[in-house]
């Protein structure tokens, strides 16, 4: 419950602390790929619908889709790389660059299409190649640093 | 059992499903939002509270829509045709609080007014706009308005709404002569609101080859609901394939564009009998935010400001896309949440179409209804797509709402506006930024 507790009080704010880091001048970034790496490869299973629900409430602090789009646009990515984790558990830095870059693409679409869809047009579905770079870059060495901290290293899945 | 759950997640894709229902009835889940996200906002809210105090208190003073504006579109919309004018009704300027339904051409075809049924009693059902007969006034039980109360909001069906009636029309041809019509709706697929249907001279129709032509009504005294003759609909679109090397071309069709956006209407003109108009009660319609509530609250920012996302802290219900608006000025649209939180975007950083007023310099223009949408933002300065009326080149001028709902009327101030060097489509509007927290309004519509 304690775990719980804590997720849904600091894993939301995650999205804030990116923007804080981008204020202070780190490169713009996606940290809804961040949530997807972290969803699809280590965190456990049974637990999956309600850590994604944390990530969509995160989500919609920057971005004005409604919760349920925002929950389409990261649990699609999930539900598309979780089979993979099969072959790549724990923090296989090439197939984690990979699959940053596959977020990194895939969620500006998947929001611009679910904009389109829904009639809630998003300010995340601009593609910026400036910013899906950085997301390859950024997100294992911040996903590897996260991982270690509550509430995210409660959530792992282990071997 | 274990190898099944792994190769099928049944939580990942039930939560995608129950997301998919979510958005299928948005308003049973909205409380769920409301609470999941109300309980979010309160780490930062808390935050917020270490971050500074607002710059000043909200005030009294009602958000009065521009005095310029309201006099510009007046003097605009209401020039209607001499024989209009002979009628001996009396304008009644109204606000369009929200459109509705599509219809022909696939463009809007209803609107909502600021006034009710009850305060609209004994008005004609013309509904024009300047010397431009757009629809006619719903009827309060019947047809869409079948379910409609007195203290309803008016609704106006254009011209191509499926229940319009058809209007009697002509227009000029290239040969001196005159073609006569009917105008009815155009299917939602067609490529204008309006088509043409039942002429005088069909074998002339045919030879048609000229498009742009002034479509007119026309009177015939011996159908006493048919509206006054002169009133501009529209001009012609002809539709049909281009000729050969030494043929005519095949006419399949001919439309007419009332060359006006309806999503972007603000204002409207209805038209009653002076004797009609009671003591004490509106008779011009033009006192700005009529019936808008407004509720103080402090706008914080968020980290990550260029999201423009900015948390705002208010006392009451926020309601869904209301305009939050700073010493007159519109800031952007809130959606409300729970425990007195709504999550603001800012107009910079929205990227939704909205209805627009702008008003030119030159006090002889116009003022321009349009609709925009926001494509790129640098600073103070934002670029939006417009469309709306003829593509020319947009006078320099200032930016206002035009109706973007019952929560965010026409008349606030967005900022200076002037074309783009190059592109016609776009305008460059200066929206001055501030940084947070500061007093701010919420503006509430009432309504659903």
């Amino acid at each position: 419950m304690k775990r719980w507790l804590l997720w849904f009080a600091l894993a939301p704010q995650t999205f804030l602390l990116a923007g804080m880091l981008r204020d202070l001048g780190l490169p713009r970034f996606d940290f809804g790929a961040l949530a997807c790496l972290y969803l699809a490869f280590f965190a456990q299973r049974p637990a999956l619908p309600w850590l994604l629900l944390g990530f969509a409430a995160g989500r919609c602090l920057v971005d004005a889709a409604s919760l349920p789009v925002q929950l389409l646009v990261l649990g699609i990515p999930v539900g598309v790389l979780l089979p993979l984790r099969a072959l790549f558990f724990g923090q296989n830095w090439l197939a984690l660059l990979g699959a940053a870059a596959l977020c990194a693409a895939a969620i500006p679409r998947l929001a611009a299409l679910c904009g389109s869809l829904f009639g809630q047009p998003s300010m995340t579905a601009v593609i910026d190649l400036g910013s899906m770079l950085w997301t390859t870059l950024l997100v294992p060495p911040l996903l590897w640093v996260l991982r270690a901290l509550p509430p995210f290293a409660q959530f792992e899945e282990r071997a | 059992m274990r190898k099944r759950s792994e190769a099928f997640p049944v939580g990942l894709y039930g939560m995608l499903l129950f997301a998919l229902c979510w958005l299928t009835l948005p308003a049973v889940f909205a409380p769920l939002e409301r609470l999941l996200l109300g309980a979010t906002c309160i780490v930062p809210r808390l935050a917020a509270q270490f971050l500074g105090a607002p710059v000043q208190a909200a005030t009294n003073t009602p958000v009065a829509t521009p005095a310029a504006l309201l006099a510009r579109i007046a003097e605009h919309d209401l020039r209607a045709p001499v024989s209009l004018q002979a009628t001996g009704l009396v304008p009644l300027h109204c606000a369009v609080i929200a459109t509705g339904k599509n219809g022909g051409g696939g463009q809007v075809a209803e609107l909502l007014l600021d006034h009710s049924y009850a305060e609209l009693a004994g008005c004609s059902e013309l509904v024009t706009k300047g010397d431009m007969l757009l629809g006619t006034l719903a009827t309060r039980g019947r047809g869409p308005a079948a379910l409609d109360a007195p203290d309803d909001p008016a609704r106006v069906l254009l011209l191509n709404h499926g229940a319009s009636r058809p209007q009697y029309a002509a227009m000029r041809t290239a040969d001196g002569g005159a073609l006569r019509f009917v105008v009815r709706a155009a299917a939602s697929v067609d490529p204008a609101p309006l088509r043409v249907d039942l002429w005088d001279d069909p074998y002339r129709a045919a030879r048609l080859q000229r498009a742009g032509d002034p479509v007119f009504t026309i009177d015939l005294p011996e159908l006493p609901w048919v509206p006054p003759a002169g009133l501009r609909l529209g001009s012609s679109r002809i539709w049909g394939y281009p000729g050969e090397a030494d043929g005519a071309p095949v006419l399949l069709g001919v439309f007419v564009d009332p060359g006006i956006e309806a999503r972007a209407l603000s204002h409207v003109v209805l038209w009653r009998a002076a004797a009609a108009i009671a003591p004490g009660q509106r008779a011009a319609g033009l006192e700005g935010l009529h019936g808008i509530k407004r509720l103080p609250g402090v706008l914080h920012d968020l980290p990550g400001v260029s999201n423009g996302r900015h948390l705002l802290v208010v006392e009451g219900a926020v309601a869904p896309t209301a305009a939050v608006v700073h010493e007159g000025r519109l800031l952007g649209s809130a959606n409300g949440l729970a425990f007195g939180a709504a999550l603001m975007t800012s107009f910079t950083a929205s990227r939704q179409r909205w209805s627009l007023l702008l008003l030119p310099d030159d006090p002889a223009a116009p003022p321009r209804e349009l609709t925009a949408v926001v494509v790129h933002t640098e600073g103070d300065v934002v670029w939006l797509r417009w469309r709306g009326g003829e593509r020319e080149r947009l006078p320099n001028g200032e930016l206002f709402t035009g109706s973007n709902g019952r929560h965010c009327p026409a008349g606030l101030r967005v900022g200076r506006a002037g074309p783009h060097a190059t592109e016609l489509d776009l305008l460059e509007v200066t929206v001055p930024q501030a940084s947070g927290p500061f007093a701010v309004e919420v503006l509430d519509g009432g309504g659903p």
